[in-house]
């Protein structure tokens, strides 16, 4: 899919492929409802971060605190919303903030009606859920006694919820948030539905890929894989060296000095080492694209398309006129055949097969006459009636559209229907006696 | 009671304790409880003109229910074919998925947790994951590419000779399934993994020694070992193609319609706001149906599934 958005060709596809382009990027930054769209996303993103990230964190210490007998019907709702579907959860929110609205007596365009708010609360939903998690793992490893400990030393609830509770949380809170916002940002079945009018990047790109698409998606997903890979890379050197200090530290403590230098350096993880080569073998294939004559390219490929259009309908046209030599050939075949007719039964089997459904021998015949099609007099005018009339069609639709992609396709269907027809009139004909 | 209470504030301080309390409170009530009941409430209403929601004329009726049954409010003579076909086709569909994915996981999940080393195990993982981060209806958008008339695979398969015509993917659902495995394909690995990891790995090797046959290790220690994992995985693929909007959209057929896109047009094309609720309703029926089978099935606990 990726490759799509550097072909020329106006469908985002591989084959056949045309010119290597970077044009599909500059179509993608200049489209505004797009833009719009990711502005908007973004916001909302950060407001189900804001929203969701308290809430998993409440929900995850309510956990520890609520009584043993309510636990599991605490812990079954509170995990409900990830099981129930989108679309579902999105409905309910939309119906119950509307009720909401209409008793306080607030107006259509008050933030009851608000895509945003709307939107922000029905995300939170079930991406509170996925947060609490986090909070549940990491607080797994919480010792309490430490929380006792300054309590009994003299500190404030709120002084160690702030100074022992939240730094312990603090990686939790980080991957939360990460969590939160990408869920956010690629949420299409809750936000369809709660987006109102508001539109975000994932309502523009369904409308754009169910009515007419281009290769500028195709570039919006690259900018995408490069912008994760990247992410990815730095998250991973990161956690390298998160693992390396804890290492050193243990080391230190154990005053061990000797091994620090046995470790492999990260620029040596296979992992890495792919994700590096695939941003610069990326990034690098894109600046040649901008450095090379995309234009002169597309200029041969229009210019290559004509000559093939023109040789096909030269072709075409020099089989119709062999066809019409043939017709004129079997028409006199025809002619004679007639005369015969008039002596006795030579050249009707078939229709001969049709009263005689007794006898084994025509059906027999039949198949012989399917492999040679020319002995049929009326089948034969047939096929010259539908080429003909194929490329007379087709001839000036092919020099009117050059960039259509899906000429091509029609080029090499239109004659073969014609034939298909004809094989199917005549198979039904001479199979009817067969089935009989 | 009281003294739960006050214990509770004692140990949290009054700030705190507020926090915690005014947060879940407003989560589990009016972000969970309350909509999904008021969604109960108005599916079983009549249809009528929004102005007049909590009026005289919003009465209680099941006739959206009976039209998801036979067509029409108001005979019984007939069933509702299409919606009824769509529902459980979605229901089939959705359980189809689930199994593909059981079967391309279960090995690659295995492979992670107790064959793969070291960096070529994070390689393997981030490649799972990367893709994860495009948005939903591009990844369905790129397997339309794929699959499509003048596609990449139309185009291989040709070019070695094996088919002479453009196979209609899209036409004949393959798209679809394909699309729909593909993207729930980590809920599955990563549950399993996770199971399959803390098995101890003497077990196998002593099975190994004692000249037991691959298979029946597998069958034996690793799958009932996995089970959880399994259970979990297949109820969140199970929910999650059977509520799916997007991928249908995309890539289905022209003859197939998602049970989600239903309710999509009972809310956004024929305005009927009642029906689409009822019909998402009996959505989230059909799944905690599902869910509950499966825990009957596998005899776990809901807490060891949202994980």
């Amino acid at each position: 899919m990726g490759i799509t958005a550097f072909n020329s060709s106006a469908f985002p596809r591989v084959t056949p492929w045309e010119c290597f382009t970077v044009e599909w990027f500059s179509v993608l930054a200049e489209d505004k409802r797009l833009l719009t769209g990711l502005r908007n996303s973004l916001f909302i993103g950060l407001g189900v971060v804001c929203l969701s990230v308290p809430l998993g964190l409440a929900g995850a210490l309510m956990l520890t605190q609520v009584k043993e007998r309510v636990r599991p019907w605490y812990y079954t709702i509170v995990i409900s919303p990830i099981l129930v579907p989108g679309v579902v959860l999105g409905i309910s929110t939309l119906l119950f903030w509307d009720r909401v609205g209409v008793m306080f007596g607030a107006s259509r365009d008050s933030f009851f009606y608000n895509g945003f708010f709307l939107t922000i609360i029905g995300q939170s939903t079930f991406i509170a859920a996925y947060t609490m998690l986090v909070f549940i793992s990491r607080l797994q490893r919480f010792e309490t006694v430490q929380e006792e400990a300054a309590l009994d030393l003299g500190a404030t609830h709120w002084q160690t919820f702030k100074k022992i509770l939240l730094p312990f949380l603090a990686p939790a809170i980080a991957s939360a948030s990460v969590l939160a916002f990408l869920a956010s940002f690629e949420n299409y079945n809750t936000t369809v539905f709660t987006a109102i009018s508001t539109s975000t990047i994932t309502t523009v790109l369904a409308s754009k890929v169910r009515y007419g698409i281009d290769p500028s998606i195709s570039a919006l997903a690259v900018v995408i894989v490069v912008l994760t890979l990247i992410g990815a890379a730095v998250h991973e050197i990161l956690k390298r060296r998160e693992i390396a200090r804890s290492k050193l530290a243990a080391e230190v403590a154990a005053g061990n000095r000797l091994s620090i230098g046995k470790q492999t350096p990260w620029y040596f993880d296979p992992a890495l080492i792919m994700i590096f080569l695939i941003v610069v073998a990326g990034v690098g294939t894109t600046f040649m694209a901008g450095t090379m004559g995309v234009e002169e390219c597309k200029v041969a490929v229009k210019t290559e398309k004509q000559r093939a259009t023109q040789e096909r309908i030269k072709a075409l046209r020099e089989r119709n006129q062999a066809k019409r030599d043939v017709e004129a050939a079997q028409q006199a075949q025809e002619a004679e055949q007639k005369r015969e007719e008039k002596e006795g039964r030579t050249g009707t089997e078939n229709f001969n097969s049709i009263f005689n459904t007794d006898n084994l021998a025509p059906a027999e015949d039949a198949p012989e006459t399917t492999g040679e099609p020319e002995n049929d007099p009326s089948r034969t005018g047939t096929e010259n009636f539908n080429s003909i009339f194929s490329t007379d069609n087709l001839a000036p639709k092919d020099d009117s559209e050059q960039e259509n992609g899906e000429q091509d396709k029609k080029d090499e269907e239109a004659p073969r229907t014609g034939t298909e027809n004809f094989n199917n009139i005549f198979d039904t004909d001479n199979l009817a006696p067969k089935s009989d | 009671m009281l003294n739960y209470w006050a214990n509770y504030f004692t140990r949290n301080g009054i700030g705190v304790g507020m926090f915690l309390l005014a947060a879940v409170l407003l989560w589990m009530v009016f972000m969970i409880i309350l909509p999904q009941l008021y969604m109960v409430d108005f599916s079983l209403r009549a249809n009528v003109p929004p102005p007049k929601w909590g009026g005289e004329e919003h009465v209680y009726t099941l006739e959206h229910y009976k039209y998801l049954l036979y067509g029409s409010s108001k005979s019984a003579e007939q069933f509702n074919t299409i919606d009824l076909s769509v529902f459980g086709r979605t229901i089939l569909a959705a359980v189809f998925v689930t199994i593909i994915d059981l079967c391309l996981c279960y090995p690659v999940a295995y492979y992670l947790a107790h064959v793969a080393r070291g960096g070529w195990a994070r390689l393997m993982i981030m490649s799972l994951i990367i893709p994860f981060w495009i948005n939903e209806i591009l990844r369905a958008f790129s397997f339309k590419v794929l699959f499509g008339t003048s596609g990449l695979i139309n185009n291989a398969l040709m070019a070695v000779g094996l088919i002479d015509q453009p196979y209609d993917f899209v036409r004949e659902n393959v798209a679809l399934y394909s699309g729909l495995s593909y993207a729930y394909i980590l809920l599955m690995i990563f549950p399993i993994y996770n199971a399959i990891e803390s098995l101890d790995k003497n077990q196998i090797e002593a099975a190994r020694d004692m000249g037991s046959p691959w298979w029946r290790i597998h069958w034996r220690i690793v799958l009932p070992h996995a089970k959880p994992g399994i259970c979990s995985g297949s109820t969140m693929v199970f929910m999650l193609s059977a509520g799916a909007l997007a991928a249908p959209q995309v890539l289905g057929g022209p003859s197939s319609l998602w049970f989600t896109q239903i309710i999509y047009k009972a809310f956004n094309n024929s305005a009927n706001w009642a029906r689409g609720s009822a019909y998402a309703l009996v959505l989230l029926l059909a799944c905690i149906i599902f869910v509950l089978l499966m825990m009957r099935i596998f005899k776990v606990k809901l807490g060891e599934i949202a994980r």
